[in-house]
């Protein structure tokens, strides 16, 4: 009896087919089990809440469903300030790695003090933020996007360029020299070395500042000055105790960083098939 | 032929090479050597890990300067003669650009060089065939194993016709049979190029079986202690490792480290 179950157990480890879709399926479950949980309120019993402060799944998902408009122009606000700070920050990121790399003598450390950028509490820069670009425009809702924007560009900034600086400098042993035996010039060693090699780094840092990105924008909305955005519309709800539309929101913006990054892994896939 | 190879090409004289170690003490590496090299001599820097062998050749390449002394190519600094790019370098790892497909790296120098791209083209798919990859043109690196990865390497080497060679113990990571058929085609790729080839290796058999001449390194500090003729007939084949001759030769080498046996 006890061999029987031995050799099932080894059938279940030694079948690739089982445990590559167990690696799905497992995580899958659970989720679907919470859900259930959930749904039938046996959550609320457990935390001794109650269906107010925490709604049910269904109830969540028909606030969503029958406000699309608000929705959609919330996360349209969202997604604009968290996807045009991410893409200037990691510009500039980079901007900042390729200067350390092209003066080595301070490079190293000025990045490092780039890098404390990121230990700056979302919530001390984004009111700094508010105050500094509240002459930039006449409309409300511009000056607000520029100071959300800036708290994103901010924190991506710090990311791309430790990251990117790393993938400038760490080069194979003797690449150097290769490109020193064929007289190639800096700019050459640039091009066709330092920057392709960066490449894999450019993507390991989008991979922590896309969800930062998304954070960074949610979180500087409560302190934005017009009322717009998936984060402020959490804040809202949650003031006026509307717990409902507050966890729609919520849900939101989870999809929205998830989204995201599905969209990266896609794209590092297709660039980084070859290597 | 044999006329071509008494005109001597690189004449290294009286170099030597300190480090300085952390904490700021001189450590010799290389101690007043002296040698002659000849145009399309094949010849091995042979000796145990110490010996300044690699210090040696990164001073020919012009990738680290001579504390002492001085290495003239033709009558050129090793600067000017880098600056010429008619140095082939083949390191310890292969050291291709996983970016890059096959093709592309051997193509690597070429760009470099501004050739342009059909010309570019053409010696790459010459090499290739010179190294038996024709069929691995697209793919890359990481496709590849070990032995191919370092036949990429040589192809890259020769394939800008350089004036002389320079391989930092090119096979040393590779199994022993990789390693016998990579020696088969480099001597091959040798004969047809005739190119000044400069080799260091640690591997005695390997020395003997590839050089004119070997020359004996010993560490501490390191100096050239002797050089060795071989006069094994050319071409070589893989059985004559296994004559009384070649063990002769194998064992004089053995002997002329100082301090005797390593």
């Amino acid at each position: 009896m006890r061999k029987k179950r031995k050799s099932l157990w080894r059938r279940v480890n030694e079948n690739t087919y089982i445990q590559a879709t167990s690696g799905l399926l497992l995580p899958m479950a659970f989720g679907v089990i919470l859900f259930a949980l959930w749904q039938t309120e046996v959550l609320h019993k457990i935390f001794h809440t109650d269906t107010f402060t925490l709604p049910v799944p269904t109830r969540i998902l028909s606030v969503i469903v029958d406000n699309p408009d608000k929705v959609i122009q919330n996360v349209v606000a969202t997604v604009t300030v968290a996807v045009i700070g991410l893409v200037i920050g990691s510009v500039i990121g980079y901007l900042v790695a390729i200067i350390a790399t092209l003066f080595p003598r301070w490079g190293g450390g000025g990045l490092s003090i780039v890098a404390a950028c990121n230990a700056i509490p979302i919530v001390a820069l984004a009111p700094v933020m508010t105050n500094w670009t509240k002459d930039v425009s006449k409309d409300a809702n511009i000056r607000s996007m520029v100071a959300k924007t800036l708290v994103v560009m901010i924190i991506c900034i710090a990311s791309m360029s430790v990251n990117a600086y790393r993938g400038l400098t760490e080069l194979k042993p003797f690449s150097l020299d290769l490109m020193k035996s064929y007289n190639a010039k800096r700019r050459t060693v640039f091009f066709k070395l330092r920057i392709p090699n960066s490449v894999p780094y450019i993507f390991t840092a989008l991979r922590v500042s896309i969800p930062a990105s998304v954070i960074t924008a949610v979180v500087s909305e409560y302190f934005a000055e017009y009322v717009i955005g998936v984060g402020r519309q959490i804040r809202e709800n949650i003031v006026l105790a509307q717990y409902t539309a507050a966890w729609g929101y919520i849900t939101v913006a989870s999809l929205i960083g998830i989204v995201m990054y599905v969209i990266l892994m896609i794209a590092e896939r297709i660039l980084l098939r070859r290597r | 032929m044999e006329s071509v190879k008494q005109e001597v090409e690189i004449k290294i004289n009286d170099v030597s090479v300190t480090f300085k170690d952390n904490k700021g003490n001189n450590v010799p590496a290389l101690n007043h050597v002296n040698l002659d090299i000849k145009k399309g001599e094949f010849i091995s820097l042979l000796g145990p890990s110490g010996c300044g062998k690699t210090t040696l050749l990164r001073t020919i390449a012009d990738l680290l300067d001579p504390t002492d002394g001085s290495v003239r190519i033709s009558g050129l600094t090793p600067k000017e003669v880098r600056m010429q790019q008619k140095f082939g370098i083949v390191f310890q790892s292969p050291v291709l650009f996983e970016w890059r497909t096959v093709k592309e790296n051997i193509e690597l120098p070429l760009e470099i060089m501004y050739w342009n791209k059909k010309e570019r083209s053409e010696r790459a798919n010459q090499m290739l065939e010179l190294v038996g990859l024709k069929e691995f043109a697209n793919h890359y690196p990481g496709q590849l194993s070990g032995g191919m990865q370092q036949r990429v390497g040589i192809a890259r080497a020769f394939g800008i016709r350089p004036e002389i060679l320079l391989m930092d113990e090119p096979f040393s990571a590779l199994d022993e049979f990789t390693k016998e058929k990579l020696h088969e085609d480099l001597l091959r790729i040798w004969a047809k190029t005739n190119k000044t080839v400069i080799f260091v290796t640690h591997n005695i058999a390997e020395s003997v079986f590839l050089s004119d001449r070997v020359c004996v390194l010993s560490p501490h500090p390191g100096r050239l202690s002797a050089v060795v003729d071989i006069d094994l007939p050319r071409p070589r084949t893989l059985e004559m490792r296994d004559t009384p001759h070649f063990n002769e030769l194998v064992a004089k080498v053995r002997n002329s480290f100082e301090g005797g046996s390593l």
